[in-house]
This record gives structure tokens, sequence and C-alpha cells, in this order.
């Protein structure tokens, strides 16, 4: 059914104008209060010396045809030895990363913070949306869509007869939500330009589990056969000679 | 490392800001940037612009970056009047900052009066325990005083919890050498060439400090790195080329009584060639000291 609703402009004026904005303004607020409150990472030593010896075994694992076999075996041992090697994690210790963020009060006062910081204004919004928003057709969509669609975006609408493009404002407010990140980089500089999406995804990722990706490298390493490349290097150097000479 | 074209950026808006030109702020700005150390020019705009009150607000809240800039260029350049006048500045409007706080034990570091500066260091360290400038400034101290085991020392401890900061092995590196620990700086090296394996740098100079260690095996290998280098620089390293040279000689020397066999002979052609290319190399750019070249190769070939 291909008819063609006309919309009031005054649905443009009143209605995606403002929701735009206001969800603007929400987002520069919640950077501004973000800021504020965000409490200096003190970075633990230990998570500093994980990171860096993270960094180096990977080096090493890159750059291992280039040093003599016996050193890379050294230090190949001084990472994974048994006892007391660097990326060596014992069974026991082997951190549960769950229980390290309960029992630390100031990583679970963090995580709050920024759950908070998120969900509170994206809460507000929607249910100022809502309120104020529904029951009426607010945009209509370029392209077509299946009728799957229909109950997320045409909520406000009991006609089940309206053409699917035609959608209630709630979907421009998922619109705006997951859009507004290119403008928010013009405003608040490139750096900030988190959206409300890439948030939701930092908060599945909890801290920087380190033990994984030390077994990971030991492994890594364990698994790496040592091939000298400098004897080939000399071959190529004769010829490189060879062709200056000429 | 600075690269090329930011090289010849920085080069233009030099010579730009010296012949009266304008660009001073950008200029400032690619210097703090790249951080390189081109401090007496950067004293002398620096200073115009801010005894300018005018160019002086100009800049806004960058002016305080500004004068951090030109204290440190002050204290490289010894016009420590120009800037304890900094710091005293920055300490009126940040007062019990970190930041101002470094510079102030820079500027005593620059006075000369090691022990204050030492202590200031340790209570800087004390709130900030992983602060990476502060560290690297005790070495610096350390070795200012002439100290180079007490460096050492420092270094160790700064690359336990930092391990991936080339910048520090390389300075390690340098430190052992200088001590004649070539084995340590060996070990450096290796770790620099693992992190940058396609820099010829260092390939040259671990292969310099396996040569100078000595023995069959390590002979062997600097001749390999020698070889890298070459590689790496498309023949025109000199040094290398000499390099490969010696430890022709000096392999030949050492293997006198063994089995030919037993030598690595990937490559056979290697020493001549290399002599060969540096003859060419002399006659292109010391015509002069051509001669000396050629008796030199004629007695290492000999012997």
């Amino acid at each position: 059914m291909a008819e063609d609703l006309v919309l009031d402009t005054a649905i443009r004026d009143w209605v995606l104008i403002p929701l735009s904005v206001v969800m603007v303004l929400i987002g520069i607020l919640r950077y501004f209060v973000s800021k504020l409150m965000r409490s200096s990472p003190t970075p633990d030593a230990k998570m500093v010396k994980e990171g860096q010896v993270i960094i180096r075994a990977r080096s090493l694992k890159f750059g291992a045809n280039f040093i003599p076999p016996r050193s890379f075996r050294t230090r190949r041992s001084y990472f994974s030895n048994e006892e007391n090697g660097l990326l060596h994690v014992p069974k026991g210790e082997g951190s549960n990363p769950q229980a390290q963020m309960f029992s630390d009060p100031n990583m679970a006062m963090d995580m709050m913070k920024k759950n908070l910081s998120m969900i509170i204004p994206q809460t507000l919004t929607f249910a100022f949306v809502n309120f104020f928003f529904s029951g009426f057709v607010a945009a209509k969509i370029p392209f077509p869509l299946t009728q799957r669609f229909r109950s997320m975006l045409q909520n406000g609408i009991d006609l089940s007869t309206v053409d699917v493009s035609y959608v209630s404002s709630r979907s421009w407010y998922f619109l705006n939500l997951f859009g507004l990140r290119g403008l928010f980089s013009l405003i608040l500089g490139d750096e900030n330009a988190i959206d409300d999406t890439q948030r939701m995804m930092q908060m599945g990722g909890f801290g920087f589990d380190a033990s994984k990706s030390l077994s990971a490298e030991k492994d890594g390493l364990d698994i790496l056969q040592h091939e000298w490349a400098l004897p080939r290097f000399e071959q190529r150097a004769e010829s490189v000679l060879r062709k200056l000479v000429k | 490392m600075v690269t090329k074209t930011e090289e010849t950026q920085l080069n233009e808006l030099e010579n730009q800001v010296e012949n009266g030109g304008g660009g001073v702020w950008e200029y400032l700005c690619l210097v703090r940037k790249l951080k390189v150390r081109r401090s007496e020019i950067v004293l002398k705009h620096g200073l115009s612009i801010l005894n300018d009150p005018g160019k002086r607000s100009a800049l806004g809240p960058d002016e305080w970056t500004l004068y951090e800039q030109v204290a440190i260029a002050a204290m490289d350049c010894q016009s420590l009047a120009v800037a304890q006048n900094c710091i005293k500045v920055l300490q009126k409007k940040f007062p019990e900052s970190k930041r101002v706080g470094k510079q102030e034990a820079l500027l005593l570091e620059a006075k000369g009066m090691w022990e204050e500066a030492e202590k200031a260091y340790t209570s800087l360290l004390e709130d900030n325990p992983l602060d990476q400038v502060i560290h690297k400034r005790k070495v610096a101290m350390a070795k200012s005083q002439g100290k180079p085991s007490l460096a050492i020392e420092h270094l160790n401890k700064y690359l336990e919890v930092f391990m991936a900061d080339h910048d520090a092995w390389r300075e390690l590196a340098e430190i052992y050498v200088s001590l004649q620990m070539y084995k340590q700086a060996a070990f450096c090296y290796e770790e620099l060439i693992l992190t940058q394996p396609t820099l010829p740098l260092y390939h040259l100079a671990y292969a310099d400090v396996l040569y100078t260690i000595g023995g069959l095996e390590n002979l062997v290998a600097a001749r390999k790195y020698y070889a890298a280098t070459i590689d790496l620089t498309g023949g025109k390293s000199t040094r290398a080329l000499l390099g490969i040279c010696l430890c022709g000689s000096a392999i030949a020397q050492l293997s006198k009584g063994r089995n030919k066999e037993d030598k690595d002979m990937a490559a056979p052609e290697l020493q001549s060639l290399a002599a060969t290319a540096l003859e060419k190399e002399y006659k292109q750019k010391a015509p002069a000291k051509l001669n000396l070249l050629t008796s030199a190769l004629r007695s290492l070939k000999i012997s």
C-alpha cells in the first residue's frame, strides 16, 4: 500500500528538531559531568608492569628471527619459566576479573558511576519522548522496510495498515541515539566523540584482563620456532654491493 | 623519531622564523610536538612573544605551555634568571601543581644543586611513583654527576617496570658501552633490534659491540649484522663496509688452524665486494685519503 501521507511541517518544527537539539544538549551535559566526576585513574604499578611485559613479549615474538638463537632462547625461558617467568600465571591465582571488580571498591565505584551516567539520561530521554511525542506519525523513512519493524518503529501508531516507512518519534530517538557521534566529534573535539553505542560496548568490557593476555603471549612464545634470518642477510648484502659496485 | 617530512617542515619553519618572517607560534608548537632540542631559537623567539603583552594575551590558555617551554629552553641555554622568572609566573598561577614542581626540580638540577634536586624528585616520586619523566631525570642527574654505575642502577629499576621503553634501553646500552661492559650492552642492543628490526642503526651498534667482544662465534655474528646493515641502508654505510672487511680479516686470523669448512661461507665474495665498494666511495668523497684506505685494506687481506 503506497498511499502518500502528507505530514504537517509543524511536526518537523516541533518534534524532530527539538528532539535532536535536546539529545545533543544532553550529550554535551553528560560529557562535562563525566569530566568533573572522573577520578584520575591511579594506575597500579602491577598493571603497568604487566602491560609493558606484554608489549615486550609481543615484540620478542615478532623480532625473534633477528637475534641470535641463544639470546632468543634465554629470553624465552626468562618469560615462560615455570617458576618465576614473567608470563607465567600460576593456576590458582589466575585472577577472576569479576571478583577483583567487586573487591576493589574504587573500581566498583567507577563502574557504577559510568553505568549510571549512561542509564539515567537514556531512561529519562526515552520517557520524555514517550510522554510528549507519542501517538502520531513523525517521519517517513526513504527506503522500504519489512513488516517486522512495525512493532519497533510504529509504537504509538495503532493502525496496522499504515506503511512501515512512516515511523513514530521513538524511532527518531533511536536514530539520534546511534547517529550523533559525528556531531559530537565536531563540537567536543575529535577525541570525545563517543556516543551511546560505544559507551554501551565499553560497559561490557570489564577492566583489563591481564592474566589471559599473559598466558596467550606465553603460548605464542612457546610454539615459536626460531629461524635465524641473518645468514640470508649476508647474501642480500652481497647482491646489494654487487649492484653498487658495477 | 622524527620523520623526513616533519624534519623538512621544521627546517623550513626555522628558516622562516630566523629571517624575520612570521610563524613563530607554529614553529614552537612543532618543536614541542616533535620533542626536538632547539633551545636557543625557542628561547629567543619564545621570550619575544612572552615579553610582548599583546601577543601573550593572544595565546590564551596556551600561554602557560609556552612559559613551560621557554623555561626548559632557558635552562638548556643556562639563562637561569629567565628560567626562574618563568617558573615564578607559573607558580603564581598554579600553586601546588606537580607539573610546576617538576620544573622547579629541573631548575635546581640546572643550578647544580644536586642534593636539593634529588630530594625534590624523591618527594615528587612519592606522590606519583609511576611518573616516567621523573625517573628519567634521576638517571640523567646521576649521569651528569659522573656516577654511571648509579645511573645504571636507576635505569635497571626503571626498566623492570617499564620494559617496553626503547629509549631507555638505548640509553642503558650507551652507558654500558662507555663503561666497557660489552656483554650487557649486547643484551640491550638485542632488545632494541627486537622492537625495531628494520632500523640499521641498532644492527650496526650491535655488530660493533659483538666485534669488540671478540671470539670466533661473535665475529661471525658481527659479520652477519654488518651485512644486515648494508642491506638495510642499500650499501651506503661506510662503517658497515669497513666492519665487514675487519671482521673478515679477524675471522681469517682466528681460524687459521681450523678447518676451512667450519667457516660459514654463505657469502664468500662479501669481503672483496665490500672493499671495492669502499674504494669507490672514497674515490667519490675523499680522494685524498684513498691511498690510506688501499694500503689499510691490503694489510688486512695479507694478514
